[in-house]
């Protein structure tokens, strides 16, 4: 049985704009004809800029809103209308919502959990350990949430959404706010659970961090539609390989000429290069910045999403034209 | 039955974490309860004054009063304690908290409703206990009517948050008019009835049932009366089975996502 | 004609984006109506079914007036001391401190600019509800007189009491308990829902000393007999009050500035 099984799945929102004379109704598509099939164990990186419809299908899927038309199942069950059975075997992870008590030590939400959800002393206590030093919580289980750094409530905050055994989690922006290493752990715990205990992971993110180290598929939703759907590599191959470096030097820098580099911008004593990282590695990259000059700052980011994503949407429109898809007049068909 | 009892054990842990929870800023928690305590005392004061001076007000004694208000406080506090997040359902709703709930595999309505204790409450419903069985002492009789009353209304208070919390289901901005609409229950149940007759009095049987926790109960408690206590009872029960009802109907038309100002 | 619509335009746009504060108006006004309106019904039941034609010296219409006016006083004070408890919370109050007595009147100022609006609009909705109910009410013209002399006494008077419960948040952790039993203060040893020749002889003279009693039942008393000699004792007692209330809150505030600087705001 497929985990997740979307078919033409539509959501339109009747915006009511005005004052009390002149109401004015549009309608607003979120999401405009989405199928989507995700299998038991996989791990989906759902992305897309803001407005592009991610928490409206999640919100369909959790059951907490219901479509214009389509149909939609996880589990096999109808989300919003089995939304209690369907409670229970799953587990959701957003990021305005928290499941800890802002006041108390973890361990007393969890309790708390134990409660809702109706497990078994026994079992639960068993799990509850396991999930405790699994996540390594120990150290700080008695200490109230509110006291904790953000990447010790967000271990708290997974753990906790995996007390009462759920197939499929759902996660929203898990690692927004978190250092570099806080961000690492959380992967490593994310990846590890899907690999291992063969959880299906379903998360948003804009992180391309996130997508290349917890996802092994990649489905790219844009105006309500998805754009892409395939595995990671293939797409970092051909759209995530590559990093920028910003550099601020002290005098005036030589040229870079390397090969898989290009430079982006350049100014009287900065230059921003675009590096692939396929052709060429970046601690080389790196080096040869260094020995440019003397360096004041050196940053070293991903590109914006956003950018990414339009590099998609470019490249699939030009794939499409040239090669007449069947993928292009089912969307075109579908969008009518 | 069951059922009821494992609801039963959800509440209490619920009121346990809630308790601890405000327990983290002790002052400023013993400070409310304290002084809600004080002040339901101080129309207590009001009404000793009165009733020096005026002895009767339309068959009502100022034992009477007493009771009503031992009833509507001990009810109120008992509702907001263990239920607080019905009172606040308009802003619940309004600000989107309501997902939250939506995801966790139980009813809607009372789990939400445990999520929150309002911390003065718990001196209402000390102030109402002690005031009842310091002051009034009853007999056995009149405390298990008490009793029973004291629960009834507190599930009308419940039942009546809700339809009024509901309205931001279909109002935007309803949060004043619902915080409005529960003040003037509040207060017309700590009012003897009997000051009021024609419209308003069919008004407190209907869109603010004050009569079923002031009028009623006193009714049924100055004659030991089953047939006024059964009316106060359904009375409650109905008004408890309507906010459900409109709850229910509003989340309806949340899910379908077309609130207004709703952001997808 | 463009110019009228583009004032028109402007006032109906500020009055939408002022909806909420007109929201809250509205919410005021009907909190006002219900009390006064119980109030009413109260004192009206009281003197049927006692018969009497007058209740400690006032008669049934110059009772309703009189509970009008006090609930108009009582019900129109602004959220001072909520305000101040934020200020001090927020560390706001640091800012305003650094010309000290300044903060103080600032708050006063916008109090009283406030409440004098607020009153009005409560007189003006008591007014209609008790006219409703009973009529007319011989000596008006003085008793506005009156009345005026001592509403801003009255609202000082108020104003102190509340910027002390606002500034307790210094030592504090929650001052919406102390408010609640100034209120309550107001609302019973300050005579405003039963006239204070109504209480007990006992503790007469020691309730009409106090500030609450001159806030609302002072100048609830001068508007429906407006005797001077009443007026005289009425605004003398403000005074003193003002004094008496006025010092300790120097001496507090003084003592609060001083938690400022400890604490580093």
């Amino acid at each position: 049985m497929n985990v997740v099984e979307l078919k033409n799945l539509r959501k339109s929102f009747a915006l009511k704009r005005g004052g009390l004379f002149n109401r004015t109704t549009t309608e607003v598509t979120a999401v405009a004809g989405i199928d989507l099939i995700v299998q038991p164990g996989e791990s989906v990186a759902f992305i897309g800029p803001n407005g592009a419809g991610k928490s409206t299908t999640i919100k369909i899927l959790t059951g907490i809103m219901r479509p214009t038309s389509g149909s939609a199942q996880v589990l096999g069950l109808v989300p919003w209308r089995d939304r209690t059975k369907l409670a229970t075997r799953i587990g959701a992870v957003f990021g305005q919502r928290s499941q800890l008590w802002y006041h108390l030590p973890a361990l007393d939400s969890f309790e708390l959990l134990s409660r809702i959800y109706n497990l078994d002393k026994n079992k639960y206590k068993a799990r509850r350990d396991m999930l405790i030093e699994r996540f390594a919580l120990q150290p700080f289980l008695n200490t109230p949430v509110r006291k904790l750094s953000l990447g010790q409530r967000m271990r708290a905050e997974i753990a906790s959404s995996l007390l009462h055994s759920p197939e499929v989690l759902f996660l929203d922006e898990p690692t927004i706010g978190l250092d570099v290493v806080a961000r690492q752990e959380l992967r490593d715990l994310m990846r590890e659970w899907n690999r291992d205990e063969g959880l299906t992971v379903f998360l948003t993110s804009h992180d391309a961090g996130d997508i290349e180290h917890v996802a092994r598929r990649v489905v790219v939703i844009n105006n309500g539609q998805v754009m892409l759907d395939d595995t990671v590599s293939t797409v970092k191959r051909r759209y995530l390989g590559q990093k920028i470096i910003g550099a601020r030097f002290h005098e005036q820098p030589g040229t870079f000429d390397m090969e898989g580099v290009t430079e982006l911008k350049r100014s009287e004593y900065a230059v921003k290069l675009i590096v692939d990282t396929e052709k060429t590695d970046i601690d080389r990259v790196a080096a040869a910045i260094l020995h440019a000059g003397s360096v004041a700052d050196i940053t070293i980011e991903d590109p914006p999403l956003e950018d990414v994503i339009a590099r998609m949407y470019g490249d699939q429109r030009n794939g499409d034209q040239r090669n007449g898809t069947e993928k292009a007049s089912q969307t075109g068909a579908d969008a009518k | 039955m069951k059922k009821l009892i494992n609801w039963l054990q959800l509440a209490a842990a619920y009121v346990k974490l809630n308790f601890r929870s405000h327990l983290e800023y002790r002052g400023a928690f013993i400070s409310q309860v304290v002084a809600m305590a004080v002040n339901d005392s101080c129309w207590i004061v009001f009404w000793t004054l009165f009733f020096t001076r005026f002895p009767v007000l339309h068959g009502w004694t100022q034992k009477d009063v007493l009771t009503m208000w031992a009833i509507s406080a001990s009810g109120f506090g008992l509702a907001v304690t263990v239920a607080g997040n019905t009172f606040q359902l308009a802003r619940v709703v309004g600000r989107g908290e309501l997902d939250s709930w939506l995801l966790y595999p139980r009813a809607v309505l009372p789990h939400l409703a445990l999520g929150r204790m309002v911390p003065s409450g718990l001196g209402d419903a000390i102030f109402g206990y002690v005031l009842f069985f310091a002051f009034v002492r009853p007999d056995w009789q009149h405390m298990l009517l008490f009793l029973v009353f004291s629960l009834s209304s507190a599930l009308l208070f419940i039942g009546f948050f809700a339809i009024a919390g509901s309205l931001s289901f279909f109002i935007g901005n309803a949060e004043v008019l619902a915080e409005q609409w529960i003040f003037s229950l509040i207060t017309f149940s700590t009012y003897p009835s009997p000051l009021f007759d024609g419209v308003v009095k069919i008004l407190l049987f209907t869109i603010i049932p004050a009569g079923f926790v002031s009028y009623l109960p006193i009714d049924a408690l100055q004659g030991l009366s089953l047939k006024y206590a059964s009316l106060s009872v359904l009375g409650s029960a109905a008004f408890l089975a309507i906010g459900v009802s409109v709850f229910y109907l509003g989340l309806r038309r949340y899910e379908s996502g077309n609130l207004i100002g709703m952001r997808g | 004609m463009n110019e009228l619509r583009k004032y028109t335009w402007i006032a109906w746009t500020s009055a939408r984006s002022s909806w909420a504060y007109f929201g809250d108006a509205i919410g005021r006004v009907i909190f006002f109506s219900i009390i006064l309106y119980i109030f009413l019904r109260l004192w009206t039941t009281t003197f049927t079914q006692t018969g009497a034609t007058h209740l400690g010296g006032l008669s049934i219409t110059q009772m309703l007036w009189y509970l009008t006016i006090t609930e108009a006083i009582m019900l129109s004070g602004p959220k001072v001391s909520t305000l101040i408890d934020e200020d001090v919370r927020t560390g706001t109050i640091a800012v305003q401190l650094l010309r000290p007595m300044s903060y103080a009147y600032y708050r006063l100022a916008m109090t009283l600019g406030e409440r004098t609006i607020r009153f009005l609009v409560n007189l003006v909705t008591g007014c209609a509800i008790a006219f409703l109910l009973v009529g007319q009410l011989p000596m008006v013209g003085f008793g506005m007189l009156t009345l005026c002399a001592t509403l801003p006494l009255a609202f000082i008077l108020d104003f102190l009491g509340l910027f002390l419960v606002g500034l307790s948040a210094f030592w504090l952790e929650d001052t919406s308990g102390l408010l609640l039993l100034y209120s309550r203060g107001v609302l019973i040893a300050g005579g405003t829902l039963i006239p204070l020749d109504l209480y007990p002889s006992a503790v007469r003279p020691i309730l009409s000393w106090l500030p609450f009693a001159n806030i609302t039942a002072g100048p609830a008393h001068v508007f429906v007999s407006p005797l001077p000699q009443d007026l005289a004792m009425i605004l003398c007692r403000q005074i003193t009050g003002t004094l008496v209330l006025g010092a300790i809150a120097f001496v507090i505030y003084k003592q609060a500035l001083r938690r400022v600087f400890v604490n580093g705001g």
